[in-house]
This record gives structure tokens, sequence and C-alpha cells, in this order.
């Protein structure tokens, strides 16, 4: 890593001396290996060690990018060269001039040390855990009578390593361990048909996060659920009903009409040809948005959070970030370039996946912050409701305005008992309509892990999402055929 | 090290540790990337990079590593890592040796040029591309401009040795004239003279100013047009869910439908890497064997799944020249044209919708193929044979075989659409499709 410093020192310097009024470089390494078990047949075993440095720059008040793996003198002073010659000749093309506000940025070094690293669990014990899952879910779907025609598990672990520098004095140094694993199961049963689920866990740890979730009892009850929704599941009629949702349901809806449309990039129209827009804009901090009882956060600080970190890429400071309180726009995602143009103060959100990526404005873990109820107070003065546990479909329009979620495990609510399951519960509302039928929001919080994509070329990032459970009023919900 | 000599370096170090298969690809990457927003340079961005992709088997044990320090002592340490962890791999189910070569490919393929990335020429297609679309009503035009120059070497242990360079150019274009008035547009090419941002800039500027003034759209089933952009989307599904690797996984809508109806008999999608000058044209798969067309749709019928040699023999078939050494995947979509226009299939709705782009594709049911999408930019409603009003916050919540079975006529002109939502090149006409279920938003 020494020789890295130097290099970065180097890079800083020279920008500079070229006329970049801000220079950034940024070693950054990943090493991956990925398991994937795919209908009980280890597939590949794959490992990936993607390192380069990265530069961005400011000249004449454009900005400018660069990557390149190839860490010797000559091609990473040709880049520098290159990355600032680029933004000078975008510059001609600029009539209001990027700044970055001043902010306070850290000199720190912030490490997550596993208990268990993963280097000391072998490939073949990856996969025999891997093994040992699909046989626990393909027994458990026999014994209900279903059976289970599509597994697909894979096992990633991460370590990330990066340090960055500025020439205003930012050095950051990071190390952060991340495992996750993704796993898709298909039941099928010959009167029923297909139904599908998507099971996505992921941490900032070592090995020992792995071990915790138990992945063959955990695989086993997803594969119990998943078949007794197939095999019991009924239509039933669409309507106006009281509606709870579970927090892995809440969370995919913090994440997409909270969360992204406060990313102050989005608002300034930076991702309007990809990621696109929102229905927020600079004066709407204040705005009612949701009943008072709603308050969704994003806060990178979380310990062993999926989407961790203490200092952001461009060496601001994390912390946690209210999007909205009670019920009202409170806050937005800022970099440094986004707060000069709010005249406000970064919270530290840029980030980027790895070293060839420009850091952009990101989300880290956003979730509905929890309030007093229990489950059962949650649903007992439900006369007729329904309760959407977790999903499959979703998606939002590109103002993260008008929003589609399709309930997996679902069951229907009787006179504040959970009664039969129900097939597919569809919830097509828009965002001020959701997020003010809320009333009541539990105590209870769990996350989700989710990779969360932005940016031009596209970057999935690391994220968790995630809430307690929350009770919505009299919100319209579709049946299924 | 030249980019041959570390694939040999690298050949002859797996082949003395003890695997049976082995592919080294070096990849020497150029990349020039303008991003733009209000109608102004957001960011420019430029990639140097150089990476080897190592693939070991030792039968039925397979694995990857992916190395970005090309120098001799990490190339070492990567093989002995792949070759270690494959002799302790729990095997796979089903072992293919890789193609046997050496094989003959297509020159046209091998050298497809290269472009100039000088930053003032990007710069001037991108302002070209702007201004086109404020002279026709644009406001806010954002997009990017990425410029791409590849050099592709790949050695085999099935005696395949080939070097192919590959240059490509992708113009992206989004105007606004306000919140709910945008239109897109693209311009993708392989050459610079089939590159055309100025008329990429004046249809998205057109569309935005089309689009203005829209009102609420109304849910139920309506005959639609599925712009080339819309249409692209659902082809790519169909080429992504034809790979061999998504049927056996149990996760495609095309999973036990080879030579049943799967589409309208006028639907043919082919993938044709082998169609020379085109954006996604390339020599070889990643197993080396020269690639072809490969009929996915033909005539409605479902012909072929896309494979790579394991999954061939799974299969009981060829390969199609497909790998993906794991996935096998499309590489260059081919729509057939029909014979109709917009313009005529317009004329023949009495009342309907035109869709210009989509976006957000996600599935209820990848094995059913239930899905939802949410039209974007500019949206039309058709009354009696014309265009009446434009139309806002509709969402396609439908089936993509029911979709696809319902096309009743497809447009002569084609279009090549690749971008943030289509990641396949796709060449396609503009489609007619009857009774598409459209949702939208309660309260």
């Amino acid at each position: 890593m020494v020789d890295f410093e130097d290099y970065l020192k180097m890079v800083i310097e020279l920008a500079s001396k070229k006329g970049a009024s801000y220079a950034e470089a940024r070693f950054q390494e990943d090493t991956f290996e990925s398991n994937l078990l795919k209908n009980g047949a280890p597939e590949v075993t794959s490992f990936d060690t993607k390192r380069g440095i990265s530069i961005r720059v400011i000249v004449d008040g454009a900005m400018g990018f660069g990557a390149t793996n190839r860490m010797n003198k000559k091609d990473v002073r040709n880049l520098v060269i290159k990355v600032v010659s680029s933004a000078k000749e975008a510059s001609r093309m600029r009539k209001s001039k990027i700044q970055f506000e001043e902010a306070t940025i850290g000199k720190e070094k912030f490490e997550i040390r596993p208990r268990i690293k993963f280097e000391s669990v072998s490939t073949e014990s990856r996969i025999e855990l891997l093994k040992e899952a699909d046989a626990a879910a393909i027994e458990a779907a026999r014994q209900i009578g279903v059976a289970l025609p599509g597994r697909y598990i894979s096992l990633d672990t991460a370590i990330t390593t990066k340090i960055i520098m500025t020439s205003d004095g930012a050095d950051i140094r990071s190390y952060i361990p991340r495992v996750s694993i993704d796993s898709m199961l298909t039941a099928f049963d010959p009167q029923k048909g297909y139904a599908q689920r998507t099971i996505s866990l992921g941490e900032s740890s070592g090995w020992e996060a792995v071990e915790r979730w138990n992945l063959p009892v955990r695989l086993k009850n997803e594969s119990i659920n998943l078949g007794q929704t197939l095999l019991h599941a009924e239509s039933f009629e669409s309507g106006r009903y009281d509606v709870v949702l579970g927090p892995e349901v809440v969370g995919i809806v913090s994440h997409e009409s909270a969360g992204h449309p406060a990313e102050a990039d989005r608002i300034l129209g930076r991702e309007a040809a990809q990621a696109g827009e929102t229905y927020l804009n600079k004066e709407s901090v204040g705005v009612k948005i949701g009943s008072e009882v709603v308050n969704v956060v994003d806060d990178p600080t979380i310990p062993h959070s999926f989407g961790y970190y203490l200092y952001d890429d461009e060496g601001v400071k994390a912390r946690r970030r209210y999007l909205i309180k009670n019920g009202r726009i409170h806050e937005f995602l800022h970099n440094r370039e986004t707060a000069y143009e709010f005249g406000t103060a970064s919270n530290a959100s840029s980030r980027s996946v790895s070293y060839d990526r420009e850091p952009i404005v990101r989300m880290s873990n956003t979730f509905v912050e929890p309030g007093d109820y229990s489950f059962e107070e949650l649903i007992e003065e439900i006369a007729n409701g329904i309760y959407i546990k977790n999903f499959m479909e979703w998606n939002i329009d590109d103002r993260r305005y008008n929003q589609k979620y399709v309930g997996l495990e679902a069951y229907k609510i009787e006179n504040g008992t959970l009664a039969k399951r129900v097939r597919n519960p569809v919830i097509e509302i828009t965002t001020p309509g959701l997020w003010s039928a809320v009333d009541a929001v539990g105590k209870d919080l769990e996350f989700s892990a989710a990779t969360c994509g932005k940016g031009d070329p596209m970057q999935g990032i690391p994220v968790w999402t995630g809430g307690p459970h929350v009770r919505l009023r009299g919100i319209y919900v579709g049946g299924s055929a | 090290m030249k980019d041959e000599d570390i694939c040999q370096f690298v050949l002859d170090l797996c082949r003395n540790e003890g695997a049976t298969d082995v592919v080294v690809m070096v990849i020497e990457n150029e990349e020039k990337m303008i991003r733009f927003s209000n109608n102004q340079i957001t960011v420019v961005k430029n990639l140097d990079e150089t990476s080897a992709s190592i693939f070991v088997q030792i039968k039925e044990r397979k694995v990857g590593i992916n190395v970005y320090d090309l120098s001799k002592t990490k190339l070492k340490a990567a093989v002995k890592k792949a070759v270690e962890t494959a002799v302790k791999s729990q095997p796979g189910d089903v072992y293919a040796p890789l193609p046997k070569g050496p094989f003959k490919y297509d020159d046209r393929l091998m050298n497809q040029g290269k472009i100039s990335l000088d930053t003032e020429e990007l710069v001037g297609n991108v302002q070209e591309a702007i201004d086109a679309a404020l002279r026709e009503g644009g406001k806010r035009i954002a997009g990017s401009l990425i410029g791409r120059n590849a050099h592709v070497t790949i050695m085999t242990s099935g005696d395949v040795f080939a070097r192919a360079n590959k240059s490509t150019l992708e113009l992206s274009v989004r105007a606004f004239v306000n919140e709910h008035a945008s239109g897109h547009s693209l311009s993708i090419a392989a050459k610079p003279e089939d590159f055309n941002p100025k008329s990429a800039g004046a249809e998205a500027g057109t569309l935005a100013k089309l689009s203005m003034n829209p009102i609420q759209g109304n849910p139920g089933e309506f005959t639609a047009i599925l712009g080339p952009l819309v249409f692209a989307d659902l082809a790519s599904q169909v080429g992504r869910f034809a790979s061999a690797f998504y049927v056996d996984a149990g996760i495609s809508f095309l999973g036990d439908k080879i030579d049943s109806i799967v589409a309208s008999e006028i639907v043919s999608i082919s993938d044709d890497p082998s169609a020379a000058g085109t954006y996604g044209a390339f020599p070889f798969d990643a197993e080396g064997l020269p690639t072809r067309r490969t009929p996915i749709v033909e005539r409605g019928i479902l012909k072929n799944y896309l494979h790579n040699s394991t999954t061939a023999k799974k299969f009981n078939t060829e390969s199609t020249a497909n790998a993906g050494l794991i996935v096998p995947h499309p590489f260059n979509l081919i729509v057939e044209p029909g014979n109709s226009s917009i313009e005529k299939m317009i004329n023949s709705i009495d009342t309907g919708l035109y869709l210009t782009n989509d976006w957000y594709l996600r599935y209820q049911n990848y094995k059913t193929g239930d899905f939802s999408t949410i039209p974007r930019d500019a949206m039309f409603l058709i009354r009696k044979g014309e265009i009446d009003k434009a139309v806002r916050e509709l969402r396609i919540s439908d089936n993509i075989l029911r979709i696809l079975k319902n096309v009743r006529e497809l447009s002569r002109e084609r279009k090549w659409v690749k971008w943030w939502e289509v990641d396949v090149p796709t060449l396609t006409p503009a489609a007619l499709v009857e009774s598409v279920r459209f949702t939208k938003s309660t309260d």
C-alpha cells in the first residue's frame, strides 16, 4: 500500500501544477470470491482482484475523471495530463462553474476487523454449505408436497481497501470486508403452477455473518413459506383495505420513494438521461409528503451494515440523515458539489463502487425509523385488511412518484387476526398517497441487503433497506386473477 | 509483456499445473465518456485498462479468475490459486471440453477499426446533439456519449489464438421541455460514418415538444404502438432469457418451449454477432468459437437457446458460439422488419397508445413472464387514426409471451438501440400490439 500512497501524492501535485483547482486521488482494491450453486451442482468458483487508481479534478469550473490499472509512473502521469486537459476542453461548454463546498474533511482510518477471516474458509466448505442449504430447501418443499425445480444460490465475499487523498487535505483509509448471499427458489405444483422467491442477505462483516445467518435453516423456512404460498394462497377481491407491510416491503418503499428522490444530483438533473429525475426540487425541504408518524432515515454508520462507511469518497465524515421527519421532507443526500449548489454542507453521500467509477451521490442504509407498536397491536384494530410480508415485483417511475409492489407471502387480516393466505396483492400508488396513509409504525426493525443501481456507467452499490412493520389505512389493493 | 505473451505464459503455467482446459483473454480498453445535463457537460471520464481473465477447468471442476495486475508474479499467483481451487472443488454436473481449433475468423470482424477519442471532437458531437434538441424545442438536454477502443486477445488450450479490435460510439440524449414533457433518442454505431448525434438530438427535442401538456392516462387494455426503444427492451428480454443457463436454472419464460409458439408469426428474432459493421459484431465468443447468426424466434416459433459448450452438452446439442463461459448471452440482437410504418400503424388504430420509451422492467415471475414496465418520455393517445394528446403516468402490467403473441404489425424502419435500460445492442422495428394491459396508481 505504501507504494500507492506515493502515486496518489504525485497525482495531486501534478494535477494542481497543471491547473486543477481541486484534485482527488483514490487507490481502490476489491478482492472477490464468488461461489455458485445451480440446481444443486457447483457451477464455478471465481476470483477477482480489481485494483487501480482514479483521479478527479476540477479545472476552470469543469470536472474531469480518469482511472487506470496500469500502475506505473508513466501511465499514471499520462492519465493525469489527459484528465486535466479533458476538463479544460469541457469547461468551454460550461456556463456555470462547478465548485465544491468547504467541507470539514478528515484524516482518518476506519476498518472492520472480521472475527473470522474469509481466507480461513475454504472453497470446499463454502460449496458444502450451499449444498446443505440447497438440500434442506428441497427436502422442506418435498415434505409439503411441492417440487423445487429451479434453485440458484450464490455466495460472495469481498474486501474493499481504499486510500483517498484530496488537494485540500483529506486522507482517508478504509478496509471493509463484505459478504452476501443471493438466492432464487422456484417452486412448482402441477395444478398451481410456479412461484418464485428471491432472498438477499448481506453485511459488512467477516464469515461470522454467514454462521449467524444459518443458511440451511433460512432456506428451509423460505422453501416452506414459498410452497405454502403456491399451494394455499387464494385470489381475493380488489378494493380498499387497511394494510400492514412487512419490513422487507417497507425497506424497498423507503429506498425507492424516499431515498432516491432525495439525491441532490438527481434534483439538479445530473442523472436525468439515465437514472432519472425526482418529484422534489431545491425548495422542497419542509414540504409535507406523509403523515406525522413517518420518519425515514439514511445512515451509513450502522455497524456491520451492508452500506457501511464512516467517511465518504470525498473525505467527509458520515452521519445519520433524516430524509423525511414527522412526515415532511427534511434533508437531501449531498456530495460537496451539490452541497455548494444548494448552499449547504455535504452530508457525506459520495460513493464509488470501484476504482474506475466516479464517486456520485448514493444512499447507504435507508429505512423507516421504528415507532412503538407491536405487530399484534398493528393488526388488532383491523377489521378487514391485508398483511404483505414480502414482495417479488416492484418498480417506480423515473420521477419516483408512481410505484408498484407485488406481494408474495401475504395474508388477509380479519377482525384483528391473520387469516388465509392471499395471492399476489398489488399496490400501485403515488408517493404522497403511500406515506400519507401510514398511521402506525411498529417497534421492530429488520434490514434486507440490496444492490442499488445508479450512474452511467451503471454502478451497483451495496445498501441495506429496511424498517419495522408499518400500517397503512384504506389504500387500494389490486387482487390477482 | 505483449498481450499474446501474457496469454502464452498463463496457458503454459495452467497446463503445467494440471488444468485440462484453459482460456486466457487479455482485454485492453480505452474509453472516453462525456456526461451532460442542463445543456452543459457534467464530467469527462477517461478510462485506460488492461486486464486478463483466466478460466481453468479440471474436467467438471471450473474456476475463473480476473487479474488487474499483469506482472509475472501476480499472474503466477493467480494461476496457482485457480488450479489449486479447481483441484479441491466439488465437480459440476457436466464436463464439456473446450472447442478444438484453430478456427478461421471473418477478417471484417477481426479488425473493426479504431475511432478517435479526441476530447474536442467528442465534445463537438455532444454540442451538435444538444443544439439540435434545443432547436426542435427542448429546453433542458441531458445524456451521455461513450467512445471506446478495445483490443481483445484470446488463447485457449483448444489451439485457439486470435486478436481482434473493436470500436464503438454510443450517444443517449434526453430532452425536456418541463418535468412532464420529455423525449429520448439514441445513436449507436461501430463506425463514425454511421454515428449521427444531430438526428438523435433532433428526435429527442421533437418528442419532448410533442409531449407537452399531457393528460392523465386511463388504465385498461389498449392497442399500443411500441416504438423501437420499447420493443428493443422486450426483444432483449427474449435474448437474455434464451440463455440456456437461465432455462436450466428454471428462471426463464422460454423454458421447455423449443418448437412452440412464443410470439406472433411476424416476429423473428436472431442473435447475429457476425453482422459486420454493427455495434455488437464480434468475431469469437469466450471459448474462441467463431460467432454466427443464431435464430432464436423464427416466425413466432422458439427455435434455439443460446449455448456455450457446457450448456450445449447438457442440452444434448451444439454450442451456438454464445459463450459466456458460465452464462451464454446474446451479442447483437436483430428483429426482422415488417412492412408497415409508424404512421400507417397510427392510422389503423381507432383508440390506442403510442409509447416511445420505457424503463424499469421487473418480473413478478421469470418462469411465467409476468412483468411490468413503465412507459417514459413521450407517450401519446391515438384517436381515430391520429395522435390526439400526450398522456402520462401509465404502466404496462402484462405477460411478455402474451405481448409477443399479440404483435399485429411491425414497421419497415428499424433502429439500433442500446442504452442504460437495454444493455444488449438490438436492431428493432416499432411494433403494433393488440390488447396491451395498462395500469395506473390509485391515490
